[in-house]
């Protein structure tokens, strides 16, 4: 039991309460190591940081369009793939590739597509749809972040989905069928209630997954969250202030803040959830 | 128990045998840290290092490349107490890192056979703090204009623009629209504030305050931006890297993609290694309001204050920087040296191409504006972009900008 608990406490428990603790001081890390307690200043200063406010709102944008969108999507695909096609192996491996690849070659691999003579702006052009800048354009910026993250998460989510899917016993649809129920019917009636446990999981995970964003915006703009603060995400400006600026206590009082954001949304859910499942 | 002991001999042994390593001989090691341009640079700087150890037979030196957020890394292990005894400094980080107390002052360890008068004063003075030198400065850059002579005689240019409004006639020469989709730019523009301090400076603005408060969106320093904004947006004969698909401005310019473009010596050779066949000459930057100006970067060599062997430190400073030094890997034009001495032995102002870039160091406008600059920059190229788009008018940009940038600087006091 005692390394366990010593490596919890040094790697997991420890570091939790530092950065509760650490958010209330003024920490200045480089030359002379000085801490002075701060108060609550950090936190209200927090109230007058106009960027603090786009990355929020950045990052409810994203987590608003990726999570539904990247859940229905995972649900569709695990439909298709559960139907009994041809070739069924084969398409599940193709739509599992994309959460294969490491996040950085997928942006890199995507910036290459999204270029203003890229891939994708051919195909538009070839289609006589408008062409966009997708990487210099702040309109359009991080929706193409957002394109590349749904098609990127969604198939592990099929997986998942996938697997709720064969549990569902084939008796209920014999069942359903001996008393008339239309596909639709069978869909809506059967499957959709049975898969509420996962879907509770998948979006949740999907939350917080979207919450944390960095990566993909960081590679995108360059570490700087533009063009014009449109993929400034909150880890991403948490990870400015800590490295750009050492400003360690307002990164971790901002920290704080996107925590207790994730708790919230997952609590909403929870409490959604909840409410449908007492009927 | 049983387990214990041969378990601890052989601990025993190993701290042993370290002991007699550290003990055998007074080698010391070293470390160098930078980042590398190109791999010529790096092949001619670990040849100085070897000739270095040659010499110094108990130092040896680490070379150690740091590519990528370079300056997030040296400032992370900085903290960690884990540094390099030597790294690269670029002027515009430096006056962070010599007001935190980080770097070790180089005046006890300068004699005067070391020259550094010799040293351009306009980089020296970028590594200075309360008359201590905290970084010897090894090369610099300025900007200087790019054109495409291919493309400038087609247009029937003669000879490049002196003066901002001729550059805009030629930039509307030079676009060339096939088909209603423009395939040729005049100009390239990379609208970031490292890159655009001197337009604010043309007309008598300012970057910042005596007190490292940010100042540019005073009319004057609107004045010098106001003509980049209105080339984009009203001539529509720049572009920038993103609007034609390149990664950067040196390759949209490399690609022909823009006719012509303000960019530092460390195009060079990257142009004519990766295209060959691009044929382009160098001018200086055309004149604004009847006045020269460029930007100027240079890099230092520092000291960490915590490195436990100054003395290899000092020597390998002294060694890359002094006149047979600084000749021995100058020659490769990624960047000119910064000894004046060199810098002349070098004919660089004779040689066409180069001597823009030389004449630059006199008037150009140095990278660097106090420990406040990161949070200035941020502000400064995410609103400038937006005005570059057209999202808002300029002055109203700049505005925000300024106050976005202040508010933030006066919060983290």
């Amino acid at each position: 039991m005692t390394p366990a608990i010593v490596i919890l406490g040094a790697f997991l428990v420890l570091p939790i309460i530092c950065a509760i603790v650490l958010a209330f001081y003024r920490v200045q890390l480089l030359g002379e190591v000085d801490f002075r307690f701060a108060g609550l200043r950090n936190f209200i200063r927090i109230q007058d940081d106009e960027r603090v406010w786009i990355a929020l709102q950045n990052t409810i944008q994203y987590v608003l369009i990726v999570v539904p969108c990247q859940t229905i999507l995972a649900l569709l695909l695990a439909l298709l793939l559960n139907a009994k096609i041809r070739g069924r192996s084969w398409f599940r491996v193709a739509f599992f590739l994309p959460t294969v690849t490491s996040s950085a070659v997928l942006t890199l691999i995507f910036m290459w597509i999204y270029n203003s003579n890229g891939l994708l702006n051919n195909f538009l052009s070839f289609l006589g749809l408008p062409t966009y800048n997708w990487l210099g354009d702040p309109e359009v910026a991080l929706k193409g972040i957002m394109l590349m993250n749904i098609w990127a998460t969604a198939p592990l989510f099929m997986v998942i989905y996938l697997a709720a899917l064969q549990d569902i016993p084939e008796s209920l649809y014999e069942a359903a069928s001996i008393d008339g129920a239309t596909t639709w019917e069978k869909f809506w009636c059967i499957t959709l209630p049975f898969l509420k446990p996962v879907t509770f999981f998948v979006i949740t995970i999907g939350i917080i997954g979207t919450f944390q964003l960095f990566d993909q915006s960081y590679i995108f703009s360059n570490g700087s969250g533009g063009p014009d603060n449109s993929t400034l995400t909150i880890v991403l400006l948490i990870y400015q202030y800590a490295f750009n600026r050492l400003d360690m206590g307002y990164a971790l009082a901002l920290t704080l803040i996107l925590a207790l954001t994730i708790m919230i949304a997952t609590l909403i859910q929870r409490y959604f959830f909840k409410e449908e499942s007492l009927d | 128990m049983r387990k214990l002991i041969p378990s601890s001999i052989a601990i025993a042994l190993l701290c042993f045998t370290v002991g007699c390593r550290s003990n055998n001989t007074n080698q010391v090691e070293i470390t160098l840290s930078g980042w590398q341009a190109n791999p010529n640079e790096g092949k001619l700087l670990d040849q100085t290092i070897r000739e270095f150890e040659a010499k110094n037979p108990t130092i040896k030196v680490k070379r150690e490349v740091i590519n990528s957020q370079y300056m997030d890394v040296i400032r992370t292990r900085l903290i960690g107490e884990v540094a390099p005894d030597v790294f690269y400094l670029e002027a515009f980080e430096a006056p962070t890192l010599m007001k935190f107390g980080v770097l070790e002052p180089l005046n006890s360890y300068i004699k005067p056979d070391f020259k550094l008068n010799d040293f351009e004063p306009n980089l020296l003075n970028a590594f200075k703090r309360d008359g201590k030198v905290y970084g010897i400065p090894k090369d610099f850059s300025t900007l200087a204009l790019f054109y495409n002579s291919t493309a400038l005689k087609n247009a029937g240019i003669t000879q490049p623009p002196r003066t901002w409004d001729e550059l805009r006639t030629a930039a509307k020469k030079l676009t060339s629209d096939k088909n209603g989709k423009i395939d040729r730019y005049g100009m390239g523009v990379v609208p970031e504030l490292p890159r655009q301090t001197f337009m604010i400076k043309a007309f008598g603005g300012q970057l910042v305050d005596p007190n490292n408060y940010a100042a540019f969106a005073s009319p004057e320093g609107l004045k010098g931006l106001e003509l980049v904004i209105d080339q984009y947006r009203r001539d529509r004969t720049a572009a920038q890297a993103s609007d034609v698909g390149a990664n950067s401005n040196s390759e949209a310019f490399g690609q022909g993609r823009v006719a012509m473009t303000l960019d530092g010596a460390w195009a060079i050779p990257y142009l004519k290694e990766t295209f060959p066949k691009l044929k382009f000459q160098t001018a200086e930057v055309p004149k604004i309001n009847d006045r020269q100006g460029t930007m100027l970067y240079t890099v230092a060599y520092v000291m960490n204050r915590q490195s436990k062997q100054k003395d290899a430190a000092w020597k390998l400073i002294q060694y890359l920087t002094d006149e047979a030094g600084m000749k021995r890997w100058a020659n490769q034009g990624v960047a000119l040296p910064s000894r004046r001495s060199v810098l002349a032995g070098l004919n660089y102002d004779r040689n066409p191409i180069y001597s823009p870039f030389v004449s630059g160091a006199k008037y150009g406008t140095i990278w660097q504006a106090g420990e406040t600059l990161p949070t200035i920059v941020t502000s400064f190229d995410n609103q400038f972009v937006s005005a570059l788009l057209g999202q808002q008018p300029l002055p109203e940009a700049m505005k925000r900008a300024q106050d976005t940038a202040n508010r933030e600087i006066y919060l983290s006091r």
